[in-house]
């Protein structure tokens, strides 16, 4: 399996163990990561100042990997919606791609449509699959009771095609498992980190984060695995933040999925990044609590 | 440049406004035709429960044709975009699609942009991404930059200058 790593702007500029994490584990789970020269944002975050530069950035940036004949790897699901909305805008809008691709013959190219684009969960549960990762596995977790936060724009709007049920998803505890850890449900699963209001609002979308948070922490859950970069920024590099705006003292230990994956497979802690979780990672460890 | 020079996308602000106001008046039909007020967008909507915002109320502004009202209102900046409402309408209505294109007609109308959109907007056009690399603090209280860490150069547009023309080259006209 060989795709293009397309890493947005929050991984590569500031969510670094994410980034890490991916590349430590992918080519150990026989997936190449090819790296592209010249990815731009991919719009999603600007959509609400004009949609038509979404478009036209998303179609860039998939035109540049189709010009290398690969499929593309989007581990952020802000990113991954972005780039799948756009494929099927242009894909079924033949007077919207000639107006797209207007914009991009400036910079020499051209979407065709020809990339697939593929999710953190769909590289992790579909094509890998839990059987291999758990061949993986040499130093599994124990009796440690996970929540999982998927992020809004790796399940919604199913519409577009995403990565797991929009109501109730479970591949990533169907990883966890594998990896050993109970994961369990919780009434606000679905909830959102509220990350997008950063712009705007970052006193409100800290409140959401904080929310969340604290009713995880009340349900005595050991840890909260995501595997969005900017909802990891607000429920980890943030928490103390949130904690403060929902009067409340947060303490959960918060990892991206890759990391944890990562671990089990033995890999060790400075690879991952774990030295840049900034919540109290420290009493999870592996083979128990 | 202004923040509606740099979102007109090259084609004049009239033809920008022109292409809104068809989208919502696409968008007006259709919901006239399909939402009857089961609220369950609201029922569902994370900025809802924090911040107020009630999509099937937003559906029926629009429906009945405040579309100024709507625009001039802070409230269609509250939306998280969590998608939830898009999801569970059974009529397939959509209300985040309405408040993205209200906001969009906001901005071609020159109205103030809140918050830190200009910020983000500016620096997408200048270096291709949201934020330009940053150093970050560990665990132990130390600052690592991207290279510390052992990270291959961030992937940007290759000709920044081919790039900004692209995008702004095509954003001349002003309001």
């Amino acid at each position: 399996m060989k795709y293009a790593l397309y890493p947005g702007c929050v991984m590569p500029t500031e969510q670094y163990a994410y980034e890490m994490s991916i590349r430590e584990i992918m080519p150990k789970l026989d997936v190449d990561l090819v790296d592209l020269k010249g990815f731009s944002c991919c719009g999603e975050p600007i959509k609400s100042v004009n949609q038509m530069l979404t478009l036209s950035l998303s179609a860039r940036n998939i035109a540049l990997a189709e010009k290398e004949g690969l499929d593309i790897f989007a581990p952020c699901p802000i990113c991954h919606l972005a780039l799948c909305e756009t494929k099927r805008v242009l894909d079924s809008d033949s007077s919207m791609k000639e107006r797209v691709n207007k914009h991009l013959s400036d910079e020499g190219l051209t979407y065709t449509g020809s990339s697939d684009i593929v999710s953190i969960l769909d590289i992790l549960y579909d094509k890998v699959g839990v059987e291999k990762i758990k061949q993986m596995v040499k130093k599994p977790f124990k009796d440690l009771k996970a929540a999982t936060h998927y992020g809004c724009h790796l399940i919604r709007p199913s519409e577009i095609g995403r990565s797991d049920d929009s109501e109730n998803p479970q591949k990533i505890e169907e990883i966890l498992k594998t990896l050993g850890f109970k994961p369990d449900y919780y009434p606000e699963k679905l909830d959102c980190c509220g990350g997008l209001l950063t712009a705007n609002l970052p006193e409100s979308a800290l409140t959401k984060t904080g929310q969340k948070l604290q009713s995880v922490q009340d349900q005595g859950f050991d840890l909260f695995v995501d595997t969005c970069p900017w909802c990891h920024r607000q429920y980890d590099s943030k928490q103390i933040k949130a904690g403060e705006t929902v009067a409340a003292k947060l303490e959960m230990p918060v990892f991206y999925l890759t990391q944890l994956i990562g671990l089990s497979m033995g890999i060790s802690s400075d690879k991952l990044g774990l030295n840049l979780n900034l919540s109290p990672i420290d009493k999870i460890k592996t083979g128990g609590k | 440049m202004s923040i509606v020079d740099l979102t007109s996308m090259g084609e004049s602000q009239v033809e920008v406004r022109k292409e809104i106001n068809e989208r919502l008046s696409r968008l007006q039909d259709e919901v006239s035709d399909y939402c009857y007020q089961c609220a369950k967008c609201t029922s569902g909507c994370e900025a809802h429960k924090l911040l107020e915002l009630e999509p099937h109320k937003i559906i029926a502004l629009l429906k009945r044709g405040l579309i100024d009202e709507l625009v001039n209102s802070d409230l269609i900046w509250t939306c998280m975009s969590c998608f939830k409402c898009r999801e569970r309408c059974p009529q397939k209505v959509a209300p985040i699609d309405v408040l993205f294109a209200l906001k969009n007609m906001a901005v071609a109308a020159g109205k103030q942009i809140p918050g830190n959109y200009t910020a983000m907007l500016q620096s997408v056009l200048s270096i291709g991404l949201l934020q330009d690399v940053k150093s970050v603090a560990t665990r132990d209280n130390k600052t690592v930059s991207r290279s510390d860490l052992g990270l291959p150069d961030v992937s940007k547009p290759a000709d920044p200058t081919k790039f900004m023309g692209m995008l702004s080259k095509l954003a001349v006209e002003k309001v």
